[in-house]
């Protein structure tokens, strides 16, 4: 006892882009876990993906230590994802915490989604320290955003931290706070042991290095561990923190937040979310670990080279040990073969698991279109649920389709309130309320299909307000809808993994507009190629994809042959990106062309 | 046995907009140094074959002044030209002299080709050219060869089939033995890549295309190439070396070759002169050779014949690759001879080729 009074766990809440990852540079650089020299931006992002795309996914976590009043204090920085599509990683990391700072950029205020982790983290009793970052942007409003932090949320002005990471101010000021403000973690390094898995990696070396929380009690390398939930033992080989390099420790102790390996090679053993305790010792009860976050969203994941379809399920098998969110088992379509069918938490979510197959992995990929769970009562009195076009019954059989609704939290500039509420009116829409926040500022609500939202409702929101709404939202329950399954046929085949379920008052729009944009995407071949849209036999659209006219090198004499077998090379190499179906080879994009809604 | 020679000018007295060849303005110094070098390429890398096909190439090679054209043909001189049944000769239209064509005809040249492109003064313009080639220019270029062929393009941004007809008539009337014709191609580095030039689109390239086939075949011209025609008997020995897939030397700066392996030369004049020739060189295995006799040959109108590849490759067409489904398909046609691309996916060849890049069952 009395070490973990020197230790602090907080994460960072904020929206994207609200500069999370700098400050957690600078917290870490002032802390002096890594040279200058070491520092390069954003440590913590350390997928490229992170990177490129300046958004933090997984969570991290690093333990550094920093001196207060000649006491030396351990701080664990959990590092947490900012979009709506993460919050499950937030709760997880928000379950190791003591304490957050809620970050808020000077010039754009609060964010609807920042709003709804604070609401987590208040719900988690955490301690929270709000900061106002980026002070030395030029259109920074201090006053407003202080306003908005006081009276929204109910914190006094003397709490509020202004820091800008970029220029270096307020960060000592900062953790002083996090040392004053934030408790120090309860527990008894005597009890038996209760540590919280919170994230975990495959390293071909080592096997499943797993990611804890040490709640109470005391782990000690050699010791035989027992997952409370999947009930596998292993011996602990290293523990260890990362510090952000990894340095190895004998023992964690209440408070502290570290990994540990086993040499496990069994992904399946280890679940983020179960409690790790000592086969010998045992605790009686488990953590309550933290809500699991659904699936919402669903689609088919195709190798395009049917022979990866192994290496597929390897890959996603590694993904899901530290993203359990992810779900997936094997499906097949007479389009594509062997696949699985996957579930998301929304479609960036979607996005990123396939780049990180596409690049980590390098299995090129199909994703057909995404789907919702649609409940359908059949006419013989039973219900199914239904999570892909080709599961759908005939129409003859169904009763009644139910499908999820969300009720939206849509945080908007009230210039922008006549947009919004016709694109949520032209995506089936039902008004409920609007709020206003200020004399600026609205939240409208509406209730709106979840799968009309996994279409192009995000980009559609940014660009009818030029960025300025943000959105977030909440499933209310199935309601019952008149929808139908639609078939695309090329060559008059139908290719099942282009079928979508659609309302029916939205299917011949749809089927237009996905018909064209077909047409547009399919390359030109050696022949024509009609593609129709239909509702059982009948058609609702058609176009067609006009045969290849020109596909040749003009000229070939002796300068060109080497040069031409290259980049015929290439064109066959872009052709292997294609799946063929039938006669018809489709790029990658065609599947998801589906998703297209230009209603015009 | 290589018998075939390419020989590579660089110099231009203006640079065409399109043009990714090798080439740089003319200098006297620079043509000086150059022909030095050329020469000594030749005299280590050539092995006194009897040639039989050479063309001199460019660049501009009928840019050089007398003197230069004067010692260009000494070192032509170094080759065994005792066999020789075709000796082509590049001119550019504004080139064309009594004083250069007696000079060319007396040093063994025996066959013309000119650089005409286009009749339309705002094609021509937009290509950079000088101007196109006269009904007089011909009359001279015919007092003293008979075998003369002539550069046609066409896919300019919206060129009209209107446009194109006529440009066509006019290239029928100078009544040429050979034309060569082809579509616009935008290559990187060039000045109408770089300035985002649209080309035509597909679908009028390609009834340029038929119109060009019909017109020239009533016209007494034989295809016998993707982008070549000629009436009976003038068909580019030369040319056809690299369609067949045999061997030639590529001398001079930026040239290509093939002799065991396929080889470009370096773009730059230094090391050119320092002795370093060779910039890039592909190893060609039996299963290249395979691909290229292929590749290559399909690109004639008469296809690759059967009894050559069992006698280069001890082993049949259709055990190296898989062509009875694009024969099923009619992309390509079984004639008892030649395996060929039906006339009319000639226009489509490469959605064709990609299926030859891999021979079957061979290492």
């Amino acid at each position: 006892m009395g070490k973990e009074k020197n230790v602090r766990n907080f994460c960072i809440i904020a929206h994207i882009d609200h500069g999370k990852s700098t400050l957690a540079d600078r917290i870490l650089e002032e802390c002096g876990a890594l040279s200058k020299r070491e520092m390069k931006n954003q440590i913590l992002d350390n997928m490229d993906l992170e990177r490129e795309r300046g958004i933090t996914i997984k969570l991290n976590s690093v333990e550094v230590s920093y001196r207060y009043q000649q006491e030396e204090y351990i701080l664990h920085l959990i590092d947490t994802p900012g979009h709506v599509d993460f919050s499950y990683e937030v709760s997880r990391s928000l379950a190791a915490c003591e304490g957050a700072i809620l970050v808020v950029d000077a010039a754009q205020g609060m964010e609807a989604q920042t709003l709804a982790n604070l609401y987590l983290a208040l719900e988690n009793d955490l301690t929270i320290i709000p900061v106002i970052n980026k002070i030395d942007l030029p259109n920074a409003d201090i006053p407003r955003v202080e306003e908005e932090l006081i009276r929204n949320i109910g914190f006094s002005k003397e709490e509020i931290i202004l820091t800008s990471a970029k220029e270096g101010i307020g960060i000592s000021e900062l953790l002083d706070s996090i040392v004053c403000r934030i408790p120090s973690p309860k527990g008894d390094s005597a009890a038996p042991l209760q540590a919280l898995i919170f994230d975990s990696v495959f390293d071909s070396y080592r096997g499943v290095i797993v990611t804890i929380r040490v709640v109470s009690g005391t782990l000690k390398v050699g010791d035989t561990v027992l997952f409370m939930e999947t009930g596998a033992t292993y011996e602990v080989l290293e523990l260890g923190v990362s510090t952000p390099k990894e340095r190895k420790k004998e023992v964690l102790q209440p408070g502290d937040v570290g990994f540990f390996t086993a040499s496990i090679k069994n992904i399946e053993d280890v679940r983020v979310g179960d409690t790790v305790t000592l086969a010998k010792n045992k605790a009686s009860t488990p953590l309550p670990g933290y809500q699991p976050m659904k699936s919402m969203v669903f689609c088919g994941v195709y190798p395009v080279e049917t022979s990866k379809f192994e290496e597929l399920r390897e890959s996603l098998s590694k993904l899901k040990l530290n993203d359990a969110s992810l779900t997936f088992e094997p499906e097949t379509s007479k389009a594509l073969g062997f696949g699985f069918r996957c579930g998301f938490l929304g479609l960036l979510h979607m996005d990123v698991i396939r780049e990180r197959i596409e690049r980590e992995y390098n299995i090129d990929l199909i994703l057909t279109s995404p789907s919702v769970i649609y409940h359908v009562n059949l006419t013989d009195g039973s219900t199914i649920f239904v999570d892909s076009p080709s599961k759908f019954p005939d129409r003859g059989k169904i009763k009644e389709v139910l499908e999820p609704f969300i009720k939206t939290n849509i945080f908007t500039p009230s210039d922008y309130i006549g947009p919004i509420m016709e694109l949520c009116q032209n995506k089936r829409g039902i008004y409920q309320s609007m709020e206003y926040l200020d004399e600026k500022r609205v939240n409208i609500h509406y209730a709106l299909p979840l799968s009309e939202i996994v279409y192009d409702f995000f980009d559609k929101l940014k660009s009818y307000t030029k960025g300025y709404a943000s959105f977030d939202y909440e499933i209310i329950g199935y309601q019952q809808s008149d929808l139908v399954k639609m078939d695309i046929l090329l060559n008059g085949e139908v290719v099942d993994a282009l079928s979508v379920i659609v309302h029916k008052d939205f299917a011949y729009l749809r089927g237009k507009a996905v018909v064209e944009k077909l047409k547009g995407t399919i390359p030109r071949q050696l022949f024509e190629i009609p593609v129709q849209a239909s509702v059982g036999s009948k058609i609702l659209a058609r176009s067609t994809v006009k045969a290849l006219r020109k596909d040749v090198l003009a000229k070939c004499y002796g300068g060109d042959i080497s040069r031409k077998k290259k980049l015929l090379e290439k064109q066959k190499e872009g052709k292997k990106k294609m799946k063929q179906i039938g006669s018809v080879a489709l790029p990658q994009e065609a599947f998801l062309s589906v998703l297209s809604m230009e209603e015009e | 046995m290589v018998s075939s020679v390419y020989l590579h000018i660089p110099f231009c007295r203006s640079i065409c907009s399109y043009c990714d060849f090798c080439k740089m303005y003319y200098h006297g110094e620079f043509v000086e140094r150059y022909l030095q070098s050329l020469k000594k390429e030749i005299q280590e890398v050539y092995q006194k074959e009897p040639i039989r096909t050479l063309y001199i190439g460019g660049g501009t090679p009928s840019c050089l002044h007398p003197p230069e054209l004067e010692q260009l043909f000494q070192i032509v001189s170094m080759f065994d030209l005792s066999e020789v049944q075709e000796f082509t000769f590049e001119m550019n239209p504004e080139d064309i002299t009594e004083e250069k064509l007696v000079f060319l005809k007396t040093h063994g040249v025996n066959r013309i080709s000119i650089g005409h492109e286009t009749k339309n003064d705002a094609y021509l313009s937009i290509l950079g050219r000088k101007r196109c080639v006269s009904k007089e220019d011909i009359l001279l270029v015919k007092t003293y060869f008979s075998n003369i062929n002539i550069d046609l393009m066409y896919g300019f941004s919206g060129q009209t089939i209107f446009a194109f007809i006529e440009d066509l008539d006019y290239v029928l009337s100078l009544d040429v033995p050979h034309i060569s014709t082809y579509s616009l191609i935008l290559e990187e580095h060039t000045k109408l890549f770089i300035s985002k030039y649209q080309r035509l689109n597909d679908e009028n390239d390609a009834r340029m295309y038929e119109i060009l086939r019909e017109k020239l075949s009533e016209n007494g011209y034989k295809q016998y190439e993707i982008s070549n025609f000629s009436k009976e008997g003038f068909s580019s020995f030369h040319n056809l070396t690299y369609w067949n897939n045999e061997q030639y030397y590529g001398f001079g700066l930026g040239a290509s070759g093939y002799l065991s392996t396929r080889y470009t030369n370096t773009r730059s004049l230094d090391e050119y002169e320092k002795g370093f020739y060779k910039q890039e060189e592909e190893v060609v295995s039996l299963s290249d050779q395979m691909i290229y006799e292929m590749i290559l040959g399909l690109r004639k109108v008469e296809g690759v014949a059967k009894i050559k590849f069992f006698q280069k490759y001890h082993r049949k067409i259709e055990q190296s690759f898989d062509i009875i489904e694009m024969l099923n398909q009619g992309l390509l046609e079984d004639t008892g001879d030649f395996i060929r691309i039906p006339k009319d996916k000639l226009y489509l060849e490469n959605s064709i080729l990609i299926h030859f890049l891999e021979v079957k069952n061979y290492e």
